[in-house]
């Protein structure tokens, strides 16, 4: 008898609280000391927020690029941010949602491998996700908040549209098309791309069940369903996001591609090899043969695997040709850091299996092995913040933004030059409007798009693209009310000496210095088309928080306890997953 | 699960691991040119099988900063270190050549036989004011089954002791006090005249050419601005001067102009508004430039040469040299210019190299030339 008990008990999945708190032991400390902010984008974020927060009903930002729509950027968890920063402000806002977009991928990948494997297995790949490398890089490292923020509401969907397609559930479907407008609404190219690498595989593994469990879907029933919840997700997420289609449709990027490292090759360039393959999947390459293989020998299993294989090899950036093939163009415009994110989401529920069958036969050893393995593969990508850092220097940048609010510097406009990722912080800080910014896709003016350089703080880095875009603002200077230049870097001083600037003023002890045109015109605001019309500033300040506010409230709606993993795997028991009271 | 399935579950793993594999090797072999930009144009195997090969392979390094490897595969490394062979291309002093990158290159065989070669590289630097070209005729030699470059290494500049009297005009201002803004001067600003100014078609706009004369006795920070005026006396566009002009005027000075207005035409051109804008600014006439041996060149490869000495003891980091040519009459043609790449050391000469544009060189009877400098300070 309790040979039994211990027997049943070695195949109960992990408890939710558990998993949870497993988040919330790792990740908290780290937020609380806002480790992000010395990441790529999460300044860019809170600078997003920071308008949301000021100007909640006009996206139209005129800080950056003399002017830009922030409709070009799904605003959900920015929004977020600058809600819960009438509490906590917005550094610790930001951290706050981070933390939620954590919790919620545990949630998600339980729920979501749960379609695939046992109630055991899929615990432990969400307390795999806990330690995984591309979630702490992604946060820690590269300040994805949109992504991090979107797959997790992705993978809460996915059990609903499977229930929905499988079984014809009507409180799924509407959750399912609340949870992914809510995604669409934090992170387009999650929505677009998770379709294929999540949504098919789930769709696929719906299809080749439909004579399980004694519910026999028809194939017609089946396509239908598809259809019909393809449909109104689609529709729903064309209101939601609407200015920002309309945005992407009337100014496509078609801005010369800038380079990025995640395209490198990773085997000719091995530090990005590092950066983008290494960190990301840590001890994860271990277990790549067994995913291949139980991957391709469970029937079932096989969907997850091609999702996960296409990810994988999208992920490689320019080590194959795979991705140049199947994006297109759109390979030189995305990065592919987010596609090894997404391949190692979908391994994580056959890393569960593997996990639960080492614990099952080497028992201790094996559990401490893998203990092991997930905090160095953990400590590794949050570590590198430290060893690769996004900022080569600190520096305060708020002696700049002094300078600019005071006399009267801030009616004109600036620009910085070797300032890194502190430029989203300092337009934070100050209210004088700069030509340049981070947000490359939302930029319009033609100096910045023609020759397929990145921000103009860091010119240099993108050689003759970078230096000729530079070169073509300070031409233009007078027509933009570019009189101030923030340089930080001597490289840039003999340009600025032959174009006619001038030394000015010192700050930070003399390492930043102050460059000045003379006879430059105030700036006035750019009368440009992309200016959204007011009604396109109501559908974006309502429409995407509003779609997270209908899904918190649509999961509130009790549902059949019922999942194809508890026909697949009976030994779940009631009571031992807290997540089933909660959202289904 | 049925023995057949798992079977073709297995054939199904090596099937995808033998792909994965495929694509990686596909991958790196062939690396696509988004991949090539992050190893300097290097793929995994680089053969020396030809004399362009080598140099090719040479330049690739160079353009990936990979001065060891391009080092150690010189055939006469022998005869100089690898930090000289690295300041040979990059300066032995900070100057343009210092930071800048190696954007491109190109290779031309110009001689060879079983047992050596002569190729011309060129290559073009992408500094922080443009693009500067460098020439070298390299000796490649065979060595075995591959062939290697001798680099013909330009060793560093000596420069004698000496003592170098320094007796130049120096204007110093003095502002109103230490809480003014210092923007809001409270002298008048230097008298500044156009002297000459024409327009030009081109096929990439139109060009305003000019003169603009100092005629204060104070030194001015200058700068001119130009609006093209539509023959419907709406304006057309705004343009400046930007770095074709010396921006720094000692009394009595004149700088050339030029400015360009890409896709104008000069046929929807009915007038032209020149603003030129001077401030009062402390200037001083050194460092003192010598220009020596220019020469006008004839088409083809029309250009004006000739050397410039830094008469100063101060490094000058990096000189601009201004063109500005006329015709018999001393009628205007053109205004050209040339950044050196090189830092203009005490005494020693520099060679410069304006190019002139073919169809206007039959036009230029004289020139005049001017040079300004930036240095960021030290001595040798």
């Amino acid at each position: 008898m309790q040979k039994t008990e211990l027997l049943e008990r070695s195949q109960r999945p992990l408890p939710l609280s558990l998993l949870l708190m497993a988040a919330v032991a790792v990740h908290l400390p780290l937020l609380l000391m806002k480790l992000p902010l010395k990441s790529y984008d999460t300044n860019f974020h809170i600078f997003f927020a920071s308008h949301y927060l000021h100007h909640w009903w006009d996206p139209w930002n005129p800080k950056w690029y003399a002017g830009f729509s922030q409709t070009t950027y799904p605003p959900l968890p920015q929004q977020w941010v600058a809600v819960v920063s009438h509490v906590l402000g917005l550094e610790m806002a930001y951290m706050a949602v981070q933390l939620a977009a954590i919790l919620l991928l545990v949630v998600g990948v339980y729920r979501f491998a749960t379609l695939w494997v046992s109630p055991r297995a899929a615990s432990y790949a969400a307390l795999a996700s806990v330690f995984l490398g591309s979630e702490s890089f992604l946060v820690y490292s590269a300040g994805q908040l949109g992504t991090t923020a979107a797959a997790p509401l992705y993978l809460n969907a996915l059990p609903f549209l499977f229930s929905w397609v499988r079984r014809g559930s009507g409180r799924s479907f509407i959750k399912a098309v609340a949870l992914f407008t809510a995604a669409a609404a934090a992170h387009h190219a999650t929505l677009l791309f998770g379709s294929f690498f999540f949504a098919l595989p789930v769709l696929a593994l719906a299809y080749l069940d439909r004579d399980e469990d004694g519910e026999r879907v028809a194939p017609p029933a089946f396509f239908a369903r598809t259809l019909a919840i393809i449909a109104i997700v689609g529709a729903a997420i064309a209101v939601v996001l609407l200015p920002f289609w309309i945005a992407l449709i009337h100014y496509p990027v078609t801005q010369t591609p800038i380079p990025h490292p995640s395209r490198a090759n990773y085997i000719l360039s091995p530090q990005w090899g590092m950066n983008y393959f290494v960190v990301p999947y840590g001890a994860l390459i271990l277990a790549l043969p067994f995913v291949f293989w139980r991957g391709s020998t469970e029937k079932h299993l096989r969907p997850l695997l091609l999702g996960f294989w296409v990810a994988f090899l999208l992920g490689l950036g320019g080590t194959t040709p795979v991705g140049p093939v199947l994006l297109g163009r759109a390979f030189n415009v995305l990065t592919m850091e987010r596609f090894s994110y997404w391949a190692t989401l979908l391994a994580l529920p056959i890393v569960g299996v593997l996990a639960v069958e080492l614990v099952a036969r080497f028992r201790m050893r094996a559990a401490v092995s893998l203990t092991i393995l997930a905090a160095f593969t953990c400590a590794l990508a949050v570590g590198w913040t430290t060893y690769h850092p996004a900022d080569a220097e600190d520096f305060d940048v708020s002696p700049v933004a002094a300078w600019l609010n005071r006399d009267g510097h801030d009616q004109y406009r600036y620009v910085t030059l070797g300032f890194g990722n502190k430029i989203s912080r300092l337009a934070m800080m100050t209210d004088a409007g700069s030509v340049d910014g981070e947000w490359n896709s939302g930029r319009m003016l033609p100096e910045l798009t023609r020759y397929g350089g990145g921000a103009l703080t860091s010119s240099k880095y993108f050689g003759t693209a970078g230096l000729e875009a530079l070169r073509a603002m300070l031409m233009h200077a007078d027509h933009y009310g570019l009189k101030w230049v923030f340089v930080r870097d001597e490289y840039y001083d003999p340009l600025l000496t032959f174009a006619g600037w001038r030394p000015v003023d010192h700050l930070n002890d003399g390492t930043i210095t102050i460059w000045s045109k003379d006879g430059v015109p105030p700036a006035q605001p750019l009368n440009a088309p992309q200016i959204p019309p007011h009604w396109q500033d109501v559908i974006w300040g309502v429409c995407p928080f509003g779609s997270s506010i209908v899904a918190i409230l649509v999961l509130l709606i009790p549902e059949k306890r019922r999942q194809a993993a508890e026909a697949r795997y009976p030994a779940v028991r009631d009571g031992e997953l807290g997540l089933g009271r909660m959202v289904s | 699960m049925s023995d057949g399935s798992e079977n073709g579950g297995a054939m199904l793993a090596v099937v995808l691991i033998a792909a994965t594999i495929a694509f990686v090797v596909i991958g790196t072999m062939w690396p696509t040119k988004a991949a090539l930009a992050y190893t300097g144009g290097q793929g995994l195997t680089s053969s020396s099988s030809t004399p362009e090969a080598a140099v090719q392979n040479l330049g690739d390094e160079i353009r990936a900063s990979a001065w060891q490897k391009a080092y150690d595969g010189l055939a006469n490394k022998a005869q100089f270190t690898e930090q000289e062979f690295e300041h040979d291309l990059k300066g032995y002093y900070p100057s343009l050549r210092t930071y800048a990158t190696l954007d491109r290159f190109e290779v031309f065989p110009l001689h060879a036989s079983d047992s050596d070669a002569e190729v011309r590289l060129k290559l073009y630097w992408s500094s922080v004011v443009g693009i500067s070209e460098g020439t070298r005729d390299l000796h490649v030699v065979r060595a075995g089954d591959r062939w290697q470059v001798e680099w013909p290494i330009v060793k560093k500049p000596v420069v004698p002791p000496q003592v170098i009297p320094v007796n130049y005009l120096r204007w110093d201002v003095i502002y109103r006090g230490a809480g003014d803004d210092w923007g809001a001067q409270d002298v008048e600003a230097p008298h500044v005249r156009i002297v000459d100014m024409r327009p030009v078609e081109r096929a990439e706009g139109v060009v305003i050419l000019g003169e603009l004369l100092n005629e204060d006795v104070v030194p001015a920070y200058v700068s001119v601005n130009a609006t093209l005026i539509g023959k419907n006396q709406q304006p057309i566009a705004t343009e400046g001067s930007f770095d074709k002009i010396s921006h720094l005027l000692l009394p009595k000075q004149v700088t050339p102009f030029l400015i360009n207005f890409p896709n104008a035409t000069l046929a929807d051109v009915g007038s032209v508004r020149m603003t030129p804008f001077s401030t009062l600014v402390p200037a001083s006439a050194d460092p003192v430039i010598e220009i020596d041996n220019e020469k006008l060149n004839p088409a083809p490869d029309a250009s004006l040469t000739g050397q410039v000495i830094n008469q100063s003891g101060q490094v000058v980091n990096v000189a601009h040299v201004l063109g500005t040519f006329y015709d018999s009459t001393g009628h205007l043609v053109w205004v050209a210019d040339e950044y050196l790449d090189r830092a203009l050391l005490p005494q020693t000469p520099e060679s410069f190299n304006i190019h002139i544009p073919e169809d206007l060189a039959r036009q230029i009877s004289s020139e005049r030339t001017i040079v300004s400098t930036y240095s960021s300070g030290g001595s040798v």
